[in-house]
């Protein structure tokens, strides 16, 4: 079976420099991947890559074996990668409602429009009690809901959901963590860019080491990996908490 | 003040706020779309006239008033388009485009009025009525184009707001004006909205231009004051509030018309300014304004 995501050699940055060099990353078909690293190392640099709303970028990106490198970020939408941006306010002055049924834009999205509303309204149960309101009053909590709501609305074949739980409580983590398992187990492949690794390894199956711009290490969910050698990862060799 | 003078005061305050919230409402959809103001929008006005009156009876082709009106609109639509391909999408994401597209629709303004005289010459032309005669209204007689003015009005900003709240490439728009890269992120090919609102603000800008052009003449500095005007207007309603542009519109209308009857035409123009720095002091973010995005 084809992988879901395929990336090679994909480099790229703003201006006239490189913030990420040659990353190669893999997604299974019905995967959850992690990225995970310090912050500003090009995490979201990478996701941007991928769905090309980073202009200066190279390299290979095959989704579901389709090559989409060179395609614009709307042809990649309607192909079904669906990213969902860190800490998005979506529009904040548009209801709850009108933004999820707006997010049906691409032809596939609006076919299946009513059934993926139901579904996002079930799963985050919170955003059915709000239809009609701003989407700038909401908590952000309910603004993470609200985006990886959004994201289901583009009827995803694959999510890259960038820190879904950025500045929310341990509780609303949990919440999410549990809405994006559910979300995985349809059968959806995950990239996940998360910051807390115990975090993300109780959601991932397997996930990348972001470092200065590349990709430094891979970590299989059986590989045992102590804390320890996390925080040699994080600040170098010979730190210890 | 008697009741009468009181009517008066009223209509022609309406018929002025009805002609402003008509060409501020195109500079509004501009400003919360593309995040610029665009300067042609007087020019476009202008356009709209000349190629009604050359459309219309009185020019070369003989059609019908209406038609003439239609066809002119969607004309100058087409120029916004145009204009939106040359000279403001090869800046989106520069660093400086609010800066840059000023000037660039400066420029614009500078070629469509140059164009105009070359084309149409110095001078003034009249356009047919669409509605002849006069009509009294709270027994105070207007011409029956003016009174047009001020039912046409309320039903084409109507229709724009149903248009932005209902309909998918409107909702489309006001999402590319709130979250450009959020757009973009659910498939929305974001220039190309840009490109549909700009062509239905010029199309806005057109209607009004032939509106003011049948009840005035039309003159190649027609679109001159109300582009001044409407980008008062815009600023006062708060940047970014459609709703609130409109409010400012008809408010300024009657505020204008009200001091015109009190302290006359020669004060009235200076006094609004300094009533509206006032109320800006007061209120920066303006009427019904958000926070500077
Ligand atoms: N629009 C931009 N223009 C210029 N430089 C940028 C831009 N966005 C990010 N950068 C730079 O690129 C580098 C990587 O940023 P990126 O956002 O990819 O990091 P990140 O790993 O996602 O960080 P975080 O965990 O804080 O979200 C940083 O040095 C950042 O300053
Ligand atoms: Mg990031």
């Amino acid at each position: 079976m084809t992988d879901a995501l395929e990336v090679d050699g994909l480099s790229g940055g703003y201006d006239d420099y490189d913030v990420v060099s040659n990353i190669g990353l893999t997604v299974g078909a019905s995967e959850r991947v992690g990225l995970f690293g310090p912050n500003g190392h090009g995490k979201t640099t990478i996701l941007n890559a991928i769905s090309a709303t980073l202009a200066r970028r190279r390299g290979t990106v095959r989704f579901f074996g389709q090559p989409v490198d060179r395609a614009r970020p709307q042809a990649i939408v309607a192909a079904g990668l669906i990213h969902v941006p860190q800490a998005n306010t979506v529009f904040p002055d548009m209801e709850i409602q009108e933004t999820l049924e707006l997010a049906a834009w691409t032809p596939r999205a609006r076919a299946a429009r009513a059934e993926n509303l139901d579904r996002v309204l079930a799963l985050f149960p919170r955003l059915a009690e709000r239809r009609r309101q701003l989407a700038r009053t909401l908590s952000g909590g309910e603004r993470q809901m609200l985006s990886i709501g959004v994201g289901l609305m583009c009827a995803p074949r694959m999510l890259m959901l960038d820190e879904p739980t950025l500045g929310l409580s341990p509780k609303l983590k949990d919440e999410l963590a549990q809405a994006i398992a559910t979300i995985s187990a349809g059968g959806i492949p995950i990239l996940v860019v998360e910051q807390d690794v115990a975090f993300v390894l109780s959601l991932v199956d397997r996930m990348y080491f972001v470092n200065h711009g590349a990709i430094t290490r891979e970590i299989g969910r059986r590989d045992a990996v102590d804390h320890d050698e996390i925080m040699a990862m994080y600040f170098g060799a010979g730190a210890t908490a | 003040m008697t009741l009468d003078a009181l009517a008066t005061v009223l209509v022609s305050g309406l018929v002025m706020g009805s002609v402003y919230a008509l060409m501020a409402s195109g500079l509004s959809l501009v400003w919360s779309t593309l995040g610029i103001f665009n300067f042609a929008h007087g020019a476009l006005m202008t356009l709209g006239a000349y190629l009604a009156w050359t459309l219309a009876g009185s020019g070369v082709l003989g059609l019908p008033p209406w038609i003439a009106m239609l066809v002119a609109v969607a004309l100058v639509a087409a120029v916004g388009v145009l204009l939106e391909r040359l000279l403001i999408r090869p800046f989106y994401g520069h660093r400086a485009m609010l800066l840059v597209t000023v000037m660039t629709t400066l420029a614009a303004t500078v070629f469509l009025s140059k164009g105009i005289q070359l084309v149409w010459g110095p001078r003034l032309k009249e356009l047919p009525a669409l509605a002849p005669g006069n009509v009294s209204i709270l027994g105070t007689s207007i011409s029956a184009q003016e009174a047009l003015i001020v039912g046409v009005a309320p039903i084409v900003l109507g229709a724009l707001w149903a248009f932005l709240r209902f309909s998918s490439t409107g909702r489309g728009i006001r999402a590319v004006g709130q979250n450009p890269q959020a757009a973009q992120l659910i498939g929305i090919d974001v220039p190309r909205l840009f490109a549909i609102a700009f062509a239905l603000a010029a199309a806005l800008a057109a209607l009004t231009g032939i509106l003011i052009g049948s009840v005035r003449l039309v003159t190649p500095s027609l679109g001159d004051e109300p582009l001044i005007k409407a980008l008062i207007i815009v600023i006062f309603g708060g940047l970014g509030s459609m709703a609130g542009t409109i409010w400012a519109a008809y408010l300024i209308g009657l505020a204008e018309a009200l001091l015109v009857f009190t302290i006359g035409i020669y004060w009235a123009p200076s006094t609004l300014f300094l009533l509206l720095i006032l109320v800006l002091v007061l209120r920066p973010q303006g009427l019904m304004g958000k926070v500077v995005r």
